[in-house]
């Protein structure tokens, strides 16, 4: 990879963070609000495969954890980091994918991503529960929808590209 | 020595991803087994160093933007004004505020600090937030930091400049409450980063609809600031004790401004935060 794409993906990178607590606070709809950065990782994993996805997931699991209680430090960089890994098997070299099957990647990784990150901190179950259904379930199907958005603008820009080539 | 650095490289990029993977998962997984000490120490680094001054750095911009918004909302506030009763009612805003600000002051007897939000924790669990307060300004580690409406929870880290507030909502922050009508003392805390939970005593009768408050037996918060409601109880697994779900009276993501109060904790419990 080129030391250009790296600099893209630090930009997309911070893009992701800059945008969850600015843009993520307004788009908020009941408490419930789209998750940019697992959209970013999940984009960067089918793009450029496991290797990279699972390297940008430890830096966005990683940057997460710094915030939340220290007893949870590295429940969201190891979720990030399979995350980024297990969608980088469907790297784009290798496959195509459509819009909507992004978007099932996209929902599989979301909740793969959670299920993990409360299997790490220790929850009892009914309050995994409880967030399961308060939190996951709603807060994947808004980031499922705006992530499709993003994956539809960067696709017609590829395609631009492409084109132009 | 040009073919080892790139059989390095290749190691962590396309031929060998599972290495990769591996080397990532294990620093993770060391993360999650480090004890407290070393977990707070690789936070405080990296805040200290990337984090603080960045989130400084985008604040800025955000105050520019919507200073130079203000300006112009200012500008045709100003020409209204003038035609009516302009220092009327600018001087009556200005007293409003700064009577709610002597109430809050007289009520407890200690200074108080008035800082701005500056950031927040990214997640979507939203447990900690930085304010635009530090040392230099008097703000010191485990005071309480409150609003207009209720409690929003304490300092936890401060450097010159700005602070870091440990909200209601982080699962390592309990604090003793005082049920407003029946006087019962119960503890609060958050178990999941998301939703507040209250112990009480069964024989209390605390109902859905009851009031919360600080109850000032922790020694860092003060008795009397307002914490939340009851929003419903549930049956423990311990018959004297009832767990209920409170609804605080602060809803912290669309907190702008909070105040510092300038309360150490009392000796003795300063003295055990030292040990």
């Amino acid at each position: 990879m080129t030391s250009l794409k790296w600099l893209k993906l630090l930009f997309l990178y911070i893009l992701a963070f800059v945008l969850q607590t600015t843009v993520g606070d307004w788009l908020q709809i009941f408490g419930i609000g789209p998750d940019f950065v697992i959209i970013l990782i999940v984009g960067i994993a089918i793009k450029h495969g496991p290797a990279t996805g699972c390297f940008w997931g430890f830096l966005a699991g990683f940057t997460q954890d710094i915030y939340a209680p220290v007893e949870w430090l590295g429940a969201h960089t190891i979720a990030m980091t399979i995350v980024g890994f297990l969608v980088g098997q469907l790297e784009e070299r290798f496959l195509t994918l459509n819009l909507p099957a992004k978007m099932a990647v996209l929902a599989i990784g979301f909740f793969v991503c959670d299920m993990i990150y409360f299997l790490l901190t220790g929850l009892e179950k009914d309050v995994v529960t409880n967030l399961f259904f308060s939190k996951t379930l709603p807060e994947c199907a808004y980031t499922v929808i705006v992530g499709a958005v993003v994956f539809y603008l960067s696709a017609g820009k590829a395609g631009k590209k492409k084109r132009s080539v | 020595m040009f073919r080892a650095f790139r059989f390095i490289v290749d190691l962590f990029t396309q031929r060998h991803g599972i290495i990769a993977f591996v080397f990532f998962l294990l620093v993770g997984l060391l993360m999650r087994q480090a004890p407290n000490f070393v977990k707070e120490n690789i936070v405080s680094s990296i805040l200290g160093t990337v984090l603080y001054p960045a989130q400084m750095a985008i604040s800025s911009l955000d105050a520019y933007r919507s200073v130079v918004a203000e300006n112009e909302q200012l500008k045709q506030e100003n020409a209204r004004l003038r035609q009516e009763t302009y220092y009327a009612s600018e001087g009556l805003q200005e007293l409003t505020r700064l009577h709610a600000l002597v109430r809050f002051d007289d009520k407890w007897g200690y200074p108080i600090v008035t800082a701005r939000v500056v950031g927040h924790n990214p997640g979507r669990f939203l447990t900690t937030m930085i304010i635009n307060r530090g040392t230099h300004h008097g703000v010191k580690e485990n005071m309480p930091v409150f609003s207009m409406n209720g409690l929003v929870g304490k300092v936890t880290k401060v450097s010159y400049g700005y602070a870091r507030v440990q909200l209601l909502v982080d699962p390592n922050l309990k604090l003793s409450v005082l049920e407003r009508r029946t006087r019962v003392v119960g503890f609060l805390e958050s178990v999941d980063g998301h939703m507040l939970m209250a112990m009480v005593p069964t024989h209390a009768g605390v109902k859905a609809g009851d009031t919360l408050i600080t109850s000032g037996l922790g020694g860092i918060f003060p008795k009397g600031i307002p914490v939340g409601t009851v929003s419903a109880v549930r049956e423990a697994d311990l018959d004297v004790m009832r767990q209920m779900y409170v609804v605080p009276f602060q809803e912290f993501s669309t907190l702008e401004e909070v105040f510092v109060m300038e309360k150490e904790p009392d000796w003795i419990i300063q003295e055990l935060l030292d040990d």
